[in-house]
């Protein structure tokens, strides 16, 4: 049985060494050797996967914990570092590690010839360390570790080609963003331990302490502080799984090389925000409200962000809208406490995005930086590898009956509608008594709607990239070519996944597996939450109108796109007029809610106050002087007539002296 | 013996230099340099060595005050990290100054040694007259460096910087003087005493006396008017001494002198921590529109250090660790970036950030250090700020949610400016033309290599920097136990209280004596009690002197 | 005839009030200089008729302060006088009233 200390320390390793290399070679004009370097990098990544395959494998159900030492003790406040694999740190870890292997080997050939070739694999090991850690730990401050540390990984990865300063200002935008998700995160857990002490923060002490209370019947003392707690956990997961306020930064970041589009904001880091939520599941469950807020924030995420994707013409920003979009899904998913629902969301939508984003990469590979769809179309025929990738990808994320994204979404669909217990409470109105509305069906119709919407747009992508006939200049059609092996490898796999991976719980075939290993983690929590009363209904009506919607997304788009006339691309690849203002709402939002009063506030410092201070510095010193000046006026020129001066004024003293009888 | 040898030998190393050559500034730094290490080692040796204290030595009389004034030092856990801090930077300042100085290095080694005795000095005094003897002497080297090796501004950066200092400090000299000629000598505990017994407006006027010195040493917010042309205008070296180690003085002074001797109320203490908090988002907002490098990261110390006082007087019981690890990672991240935003101007030209850029492709090993040390100056979990951060977010929490808040905005802001601060300097393209100048050398960049790993490994072990409080409470309660024991030996001839000779009587009576006998014994025991108790005076002040 | 102690006292009082005067009137910086000499030995002069007045046991001690006062009358000269010619090269004047540079 291998240590679980060794499963982050295999990629940390890596990146040390990588890191090494980097700046060694920093000075030299060609860089080290492409072949070892990406060796290397594969290598612990590859490692620590096998290190989680083999624990998977020898899990015992309660799961393993282990302390490796103290981290911090100071008064009022203890935490370890330990770590704790169970159901739950197991799936998350099992696709973090495999995926980021399948990527990292996928970059070998993507980053080829570029300068910050060791750099770049440092920063992925090193993202890959902070997830690890995110997943792995056993409480609360170690995962914010691991938090803030793939926010670290994703700044510095968006940032790669940092000679361009549109890509640092996309980093910088990431990293503040999140930063502002994070301190919502940390004065969450300052809740916590203001409730129970440092101890809360440990997951295990954490959940025996909810259940005490329930047992104990306190909820309705410790809910409202929990409550609070609850939103700022929230407010930190809308950070990083960039979530209705806080997504803008999400579309920017796909500056960054494409392999870490796919990895961190598809496949792993922006879904920590779910595993957060599942991880403190059995909080979340008895916190109504919050719940309340999670379901209509992911609502709200899933439908805006769908749209917007319908707007895009940059291949990457649909998928990075479609992110979000599924993201919203998740959270649309744990709201209703159905946290295994999520996070099997997580696992199928890893598969499935990270293909559809190194499909998109080994597009723009083969375009030569292409990014803008208007001037893509008939791939099909050149690159074929991809766009069987890409359109596998594409059915499983639309929810095509059969692929790994039908299983899940459904899934959702069907807890949603069951589950959510929201509602409008009565109330009278001109004298007419309105009993309460339930609006679960509100919220399952919104995720269909939004279903629809996704294949419309998704529809849209394959449409403009690999059908009809290309129509980018002449010259550039003939460098088309199929990506290297080294990247159609990972490829292949990753569609594989999205084929296959719904089988792991194809619940209206009867298989369960995934919703048996989640059991033991976040079993409690869900069974809290059942809803009292609902009507037994036939999943396969959830199943059958989640096809139909798939269907009639692809319908649509096949109606609009498939034989339009798409308008030759000019300028940006950004949406324009009524597109752009739904686009970028929230950053239009962001600039007056955030940026411009912080602004302001600075600018009162800086030019208000600051020289009000500065005045005031300056009288004081002129009072001075002039002080100082008077009392030069004292002083006369002459030598002599000083002394003489001097000498009267002695005697003046003496005479003073004298006169008054000694009493001065 | 280690702690005169910090406090005196600095200076002593001063004189040393004076005999070296004006002219070879190979020669002088080498030997500079070495004295450098050696007293870096001796700081990491106090640090290890736990709570120690000198012999109080009668130093002088102030005329008009009932007791001597000693020198007298003794380290404790907070003093000892102090004091590695002005130590290691003043090393790494004289590491680096030999790529800046292009004049004398000798007198700027010179006037380093001896801002190093005296900040030494004034982290180890354990006499109020002492340590206000080195805070003020901490100010004429410092003036005098800034007035020789600044820039531009350097003869208006070095006034202002004195004037503000100096005066800031001379309410708090009188404050001084006012409770020595009650206090019965300069001791911290005689100065608490003292202070009891005056009226409450009396102690007020003291209190804000002190604060006054403090406050603008910090500096906090509205006396800050010296720190951002004296940052900025001073060498770096210089610089990374003023803010890692000098600045420290005010915060360390809040914490040893003012919170000991004054009883605080709660609206004080709340006034203090709000002053405290305002001075971190006026740093940070200031820092946002600064345009000049080295002005950025002055407000960004001020930022920093105003947390590090609004957690001081957050009156939690994780203050003292909390403050002792954000002082000690915001030492050493400001000193590096100090230090690197000195290599970054030497090479470039400049310190306005709209002319730099572009570095990352030029100077990777530069970079990759400037980088580094931008982000643990965001204090990422993992590096010692996060500790020092969180643990200051902790106890501002004990006040309340909106002071915690206030602080993680704070947080929000430092990474805006931090990172708008990196992507000036070192990424993007080149802004203009310029003859390059020295590039990082290797013991400097290894310097700073070795400060970020010390970041690295107190984020993830800050028992290092923690313990060292904890050794002390353990010493201090070991001398507390050595102190009852000694009155308990004491108490064999201690004075009997009336009661017990009345009890003495009664049993002597039941036991058959006489009364003129009783009357005889009870005599001798009354004339046993008074020498008994001249001898124990005696001993408690021979005791009190040995604790010292 | 006894020396009265009053004479004393009136030769050092006329002595010191000389120096004084030349000290205060004349321009030549070397003349202030010599007037300022001139009332330091009118003191001396003031010491030692006071000693006379007491016993003569104790008058040796009067007479020793003007000892001191001699002395440091000597060194005071030396300096200022080096001062004074130092003052002078820089001025090439001797005139006392063009020294006004001390003058905020």
């Amino acid at each position: 049985m291998i240590s679980l200390g060794l499963i982050p320390l295999f990629p940390l390793l890596g990146c040390i060494i990588l890191g090494a290399i980097a700046i060694i070679s920093s000075g030299s004009k060609k860089g080290p050797a492409e072949g070892f370097v990406g060796t290397l990098a594969v290598l612990f990544p590859a490692l620590s996967f096998a290190g989680v395959a083999l624990l998977a494998f020898n899990m015992p159900d309660a799961g393993i914990r282990e302390t490796v030492c103290n981290w911090i003790d100071i008064p009022m406040f203890r935490v370890d570092i330990g770590f704790l694999f169970d159901g739950l740190s197991r799936i998350m870890l099992l696709f973090v590690t495999g995926i980021g292997t399948l990527i990292t080997l996928y970059s070998i050939g993507y980053m080829h010839g570029d300068r910050g070739f060791a750099r770049y694999f440092a920063y992925i090991n090193l993202f890959l360390f902070s997830m690890i850690v995110l997943v792995l730990s056993d409480n609360l401050l170690l995962t914010f570790l691991g938090w803030e540390g793939v926010g670290l990984c994703s700044y510095l990865l968006i940032g790669f080609w940092n000679k361009d300063l549109k890509n640092c200002q996309a980093a910088n935008k990431a990293f503040i963003v999140n930063r502002v998700g994070d301190i919502g995160f940390l004065l969450g857990m300052l809740c916590l331990v203001t409730i129970g002490g440092s101890a809360l923060l440990n997951y295990d002490a954490l959940v025996n302490f909810i259940q005490m209370i329930i047992n104990g019947n306190h909820l309705e003392v410790v809910v409202p502080v929990l409550s609070v707690a609850g939103v700022l956990f929230f407010i930190g997961c809308t950070g990083k799984s960039a979530q209705i306020p806080l997504l803008t930064w999400l579309p920017d970041a796909m500056a960054g090389p494409t392999p870490v589009s796919a990895l961190i904001h598809a496949a792993t880091m922006v879904t920590s925000g779910v595993y957060l939520l599942a991880r403190l599941g059995s909080m979340f469950a008895i916190l109504p409200v919050v719940l309340d807020i999670i379901v209509v924030i992911g609502m709200l995420t899933a439908f805006w962000a769908a749209v917007a994707g319908l707007f895009q013409n940059d291949i990457k920003k649909v998928l990075a809208y479609s992110t979000i979009s599924q993201l919203g899904y998740m959270f649309m998913a744990s709201g209703v406490c159905a946290f295994d629902a999520s996070i099997f969301h997580v696992f199928t939508h890893a598969f499935f995005k990270a293909a559809l984003f190194l499909g998109a990469g080994a597009v723009i590979h083969a375009l030569a930086g292409e990014q803008d769809m208007r001037k893509m179309g008939g791939l099909l025929r050149k690159t074929p590898v991809t766009a069987c990738v890409m359109i596998f990808a594409f059915l499983a994320i639309v929810g095509f009956p059969g692929f790994a994204g039908f299983w899940s979404k459904d899934l959702i669909l069907e807890r949603l509608f069951m589950n959510c217990t929201m509602y409008i409470p009565g109330f009278t109105i001109f004298g007419t008594e309105v009993p309460s509305i339930p609006l679960n069906g509100v919220v399952y119709a919104v995720g269909l709607a939004t279903a629809v919407i996704t294949a419309v747009y998704m529809g849209r992508l394959i449409i403009l990239t690999f059908f009809g006939s290309y129509r980018g200049s002449k010259e550039s059609e003939e460098h088309i070519h199929e990506a290297p092996a080294v990247m159609l490898i990972p490829m292949v796999i990753l569609a594989f996944g999205a084929v296959f991976a719904g089988y792991l719980w194809a619940d209206s075939i009867g298989i369960k597996f995934f919703a048996e290993t989640l059991a033991p983690v976040v079993g409690a929590a869900q069974a809290y939450n059942v809803p009292a009363v609902t009507a037994h209904l036939n999943p396969m009506i959830f199943a059958g109108l989640g096809t139909i919607a798939a269907l009639l997304g692809m319908y649509i788009a096949y109606k609009i796109y498939a034989n339009a006339r798409i308008p030759a691309a000019k300028g940006s690849s950004a949406p324009e007029g009524g597109k752009a203002t739904w686009t970028f709402l929230f950053d239009s939002l962001h600039k007056y809610v955030g940026i411009i009063p912080v602004n302001v506030l600075a600018w009162i410092c800086d030019v208000v106050v600051d020289k009000i201070l500065g005045a005031a510095q300056w009288t004081i010193g002129a009072i001075a002087t002039i002080l100082g000046d008077g009392a030069a006026t004292f002083q006369v020129r002459k030598v002599r007539l000083q002394i003489a001066l001097s000498i009267l004024g002695l005697i003046a003293l003496v005479a003073i002296v004298l006169l008054t009888g000694g009493t001065f | 013996m280690l702690l005169h040898l910090l406090v005196l030998a600095p200076f002593v190393a001063a004189i040393l230099m004076v005999m070296t050559s004006k002219d070879d500034p190979k020669s002088s730094s080498r030997l500079a340099i070495l004295m450098g290490i050696i007293f870096a080692a001796m700081s990491v040796a106090l640090i290890a060595g736990g709570n120690v204290a000198t012999d109080a030595i009668e130093w002088f009389h102030i005329p008009g005050c009932k007791g001597p004034v000693y020198y007298y030092l003794y380290s404790h856990g907070l003093a000892a990290w102090m004091v590695f801090l002005s130590c290691g930077l003043s090393l790494v300042a004289l590491i680096s100054a030999r790529g800046i100085t292009t004049r004398s290095y000798r007198n700027f080694a010179i006037g380093i040694f001896s801002l190093m005795g005296a900040m030494n000095g004034t982290f180890l005094a354990a006499d109020a007259v002492l340590f206000f003897f080195f805070f003020e002497a901490m100010v004429i080297p410092a003036a005098i460096l800034i007035a020789g090796f600044g820039g531009k501004d350097r003869m208006k950066a070095a006034m202002t910087f004195a004037i503000y200092t100096l005066v800031g400090s001379a309410p708090m000299m009188v404050a001084l003087w006012y409770l020595l000629t009650i206090a019965d000598n300069s001791m911290l505990i005689s100065l608490a005493i003292a202070l009891q017994s005056l009226p409450e407006g009396t102690q007020t006027t003291l209190f804000v006396c002190f604060l006054l010195a403090f406050l603008v040493k910090t500096p906090i917010f509205p006396f800050h008017g010296w720190q951002a042309i004296t940052y900025a205008e001073a060498p770096a070296p210089l610089s990374a001494i003023l803010t890692g180690a000098m600045s420290k003085a005010g915060v360390f002074g809040f914490i040893v002198w003012v919170l000991p001797i004054f009883p605080l109320s709660m609206s004080a203490i709340s006034c203090m921590m709000w002053l405290g908090l305002f001075t971190a988002v006026y740093g940070a907002l200031m820092a946002l529109r600064a345009t000049d490098g080295k002005k950025l990261l002055a407000f960004s110390s001020m930022g920093h250090l105003g947390l590090a006082v609004a957690a001081v007087f957050s009156g939690s019981e994780a203050m003292f660790p909390a403050v002792l690890v954000l002082l000690v990672a915001h030492g050493i991240s400001a000193g590096a970036l100090f230090i690197l935003m000195g290599i970054a101007e030497r090479m470039t030209g400049t310190r306005e950030l709209d002319q730099l850029g572009g570095l990352s492709s030029k100077n990777p090993v530069f970079s990759t250090l400037f980088g580094f040390a931008g982000v643990m100056a965001l204090a990422v979990p993992g590096t010692a700020g996060f500790v020092g951060e969180f643990s200051v977010l902790l106890s501002l929490w004990d006040m309340g949610p909106l002071p915690a808040l206030v602080a993680g905005f704070t947080l929000i802001l430092s990474a805006a400016y931090m990172l708008r601060f990196i992507q000036k300097v070192i990424f993007g393209k080149q802004a203009r033309e310029y003859e390059e100048g020295r590039r990082t050398s290797p013991l400097e960049g290894v310097s700073i290599g070795v400060m970020l790993a010390l970041l690295l490994v107190f984020g993830f072990h800050p028992a290092f920097v923690t313990d060292s409080l904890n050794q002390g409470e353990e010493i201090e309660d070991a001398a507390a136990a050595q102190v009852l024991s000694e009155a308990a030996i004491n108490q064999g001839n201690a004075p009997m209280t009336e009661d017990e000779i009345h009890q003495l009587d009664s049993t002597l009576a039941a036991a058959g004596f006489r009364d003129d006998e009783r009357a005889s014994i009870i005599a001798q025991m009354k004339a046993e009690n008074s020498t008994g108790a001249d001898e124990v005076n005696e001993n408690t002040v021979k005791g009190a002197s040995d604790d010292e | 005839m006894e020396l009265q102690a009053i004479y004393v006292q009136i030769l050092a009082l006329v002595i010191f009030a000389i120096g004084l005067i030349v000290a205060v009137s004349r321009r030549n910086v070397f003349f202030v200089l010599m007037g300022v000499e001139l009332a330091l030995n009118a003191v001396n002069l003031s010491f030692v008729g006071f000693s006379k007045t007491l016993p003569a046991d104790a008058s040796i001690v009067g007479q020793v302060v003007p000892l001191f006062s001699i002395a440091v009358a000597a060194a005071e000269a030396c300096v200022g006088l080096a001062m004074v010619i130092l003052i002078f090269r820089n001025r090439e004047s001797v005139d006392a009233d063009t020294y006004s540079n001390m003058k905020g």
